[in-house]
């Protein structure tokens, strides 16, 4: 692969940290993204993953009742939820690099654009596909691939910290705003969707934006995204029907959010409009 | 059609209605209220009340029921196949209604799909309210100044939808061109085809227009470090603060009810 790679000559404010780190190139593996450190990464993962275990193995108390049912049954939930958040505050406070205007006008575009096309999916792909695809009830999960993406790719666009979560909340603020089906939960959902993601961009310290990052926030986004309707809207499927929901939205998280909008910035980076961006700056020679 | 068009704006309420006129963030307050009360449990009678105690405060907002139709019809939309799609295929309990392979309508499946429909309307309709009577810069006036959410993002935001109302214009203008140029294939999928070349041109186009604006709102003093002042104060008084209550009331009473029946579930497993 061959770059052409000016990012000395834009601003300098981009990336507080990236003198920092050790040698070799990220996962991403494209060439603006300067190296991991592995060391502050490994940091990173462990506390997350420590605190994700903690909640996991200790486990909510089944003595404590929330209104008749046993808070035990959101262990596994709550815990994903801890690993998420800790990542994200972890990186986020390692990683410190500011938002310019640029990077807020953009992400925002990006999440209306998003919302826009959610408002149209909700009102007439989605009941019509869904119920296509009724005679296995977790097929569905196929399809939410298309809520995700607005997060993987503000994320993948934009650079910066919180990225995936603004963009996605701003698509689901507007779709629930346009109006939907599911009214004020959209919000909700778009926030935890948008964390989802943000928690790999996250993991990998902001600094690995190719192929392998888009498809696991693809991925994260999908896990998120799978666990939450299998508990708020399909709570009367059995657990192996859940556990079929979870794994279909996942692939339909990596293949619709992950590689869709991977594809979707390297065409628009191609264009020319990123071009303030760093995302922007990273063209492959055509 | 313009994205006002899609937001509709709220021409077709009675902006003087006692709840219509209430601050966004008020009218946001029930909504938020509302869908974490009712996102919480799927049961007939949380939902039922909740809709019901929704209804009784609908003379209040200012919208005629042909204006709640026109705006909410997609609420609709998603809440009786959503309800049907679980009335079929749930976790079956209790005496078999109906039944076709593994299709089986039994009463415990009938009233988990009634409470998912009562469920979706009851979530639903706060979030139509709040759209068809508030302003979306009102909205975010009230979401920078009362809820203090950081205003360059609250502001971004506002542009950016709307940036897309200008942005129909374009739209047009992308297919007349691409008509004179004989752009576009035959067929079902070429038309899909040419419908999402022209999708992504627009934007591109976008984010085109949303760099150059990003450098005009810089280039007058947007999102320097310096005390913003606001060309529209957003006040937020106590008949603001009547109306958020009430929607928490209201999430509340509706919760009670349900724990009262018996029937509040934090999740059915």
């Amino acid at each position: 692969m061959s770059f052409t790679n000016d990012s000395t000559s834009r601003d300098g404010t981009l990336g507080g940290g990236r003198d920092s780190g050790g040698a070799g190139s990220g996962p991403g593996g494209d060439g603006n993204a300067p190296a991991l450190p592995p060391r502050t990464l490994s940091l990173v993962a462990a506390v997350a993953a420590l605190a994700g275990v903690v909640v996991y193995a200790v486990g909510l108390p089944e003595s404590i009742g929330l209104f008749g049912s046993p808070l035990s049954d959101l262990t596994l939930p709550a815990a994903l939820l801890v690993f998420f958040v800790t990542t994200v505050v972890a990186s986020v406070m390692v990683t410190r690099a500011p938002w310019r205007v640029v990077d807020i006008v953009v992400a925002s575009v990006l999440g209306v654009a998003g919302g826009l096309v959610f408002a149209v999916w909700n009102a007439f792909a989605w009941e019509p596909i869904s119920g296509a695809l009724a005679f296995f009830p977790p097929a569905s999960a196929i399809l939410v691939g298309v809520w995700l993406l607005p997060g993987v790719l503000g994320g993948l666009v934009i650079r910066k910290p919180g990225a995936a979560v603004y963009t996605e909340l701003v698509a689901a603020t507007l779709s629930a705003l346009i109006g939907n089906q599911w009214g004020f939960a959209t919000v909700w959902y778009g926030l935890l969707e948008g964390l989802g993601a943000e928690v790999v961009f996250a993991l990998l310290l902001y600094r690995a934006f190719g192929w392998p990052t888009a498809l696991l926030a693809g991925a994260g986004a999908g896990v998120t995204v799978g666990v939450l309707d299998s508990l708020l809207y399909y709570p009367t499927f059995s657990a192996g029907y859940k556990l079929a929901y979870v794994g279909l939205a996942v692939v339909s998280g990596v293949v619709i959010a992950g590689l869709g909008s991977w594809a979707l910035t390297r065409a628009m980076a191609r264009s020319g409009a990123l071009a303030p961006l760093p995302s922007g700056r990273v063209t492959e020679r055509v | 059609m313009t994205v006002p068009d899609v937001l509709g704006g709220p021409a077709a309420a009675n902006l003087g209605a006692p709840l219509a006129r209430a601050n966004p963030v008020a009218k946001l307050a029930v909504a938020v209220a509302v869908s974490a009360a009712l996102v919480l449990t799927v049961d007939v009678v949380t939902a039922g009340v909740a809709l019901a105690l929704e209804a009784v405060a609908l003379p209040w907002c200012g919208l005629g029921p042909w204006a709640l139709l026109r705006r909410g019809w997609i609420v609709i939309v998603g809440a009786v196949p959503a309800g049907i799609t679980t009335a079929m295929w749930a976790v079956d309990s209790g005496a078999v209604l109906a039944g076709l392979g593994p299709m089986t309508v039994t009463e415990g499946s009938l009233l988990a799909g009634a409470a998912i429909t009562l469920r979706v309307l009851a979530i639903g309709l706060p979030g139509v309210v709040l759209l068809a009577t508030t302003d979306p810069t009102d909205l975010a006036d009230a979401l920078a100044q009362n809820l203090r959410l950081p205003h360059r993002f609250v502001l971004a935001a506002l542009a950016a939808m709307r940036l897309f109302g200008v942005l129909a214009e374009e739209w047009r203008a992308l297919t007349m061109a691409r008509r004179a140029r004989g752009v576009g294939d035959g067929g079902l999928g070429g038309r899909l085809r040419t419908l999402a070349g022209q999708v992504f041109a627009l934007l591109v186009l976008a984010v085109r227009r949303a760099t150059v604006l990003a450098t005009a709102m810089e280039a007058r003093g947007f999102g320097v470090a310096a005390r913003r002042t606001w060309a529209r104060p957003s006040r937020f008084g106590p008949a603001d603060a009547v109306v958020a209550l009430g929607g928490v009331a209201l999430a509340a009473l509706a919760t009670a009810a349900g724990i009262a029946a018996g029937t509040w579930n934090l999740v059915l497993t």
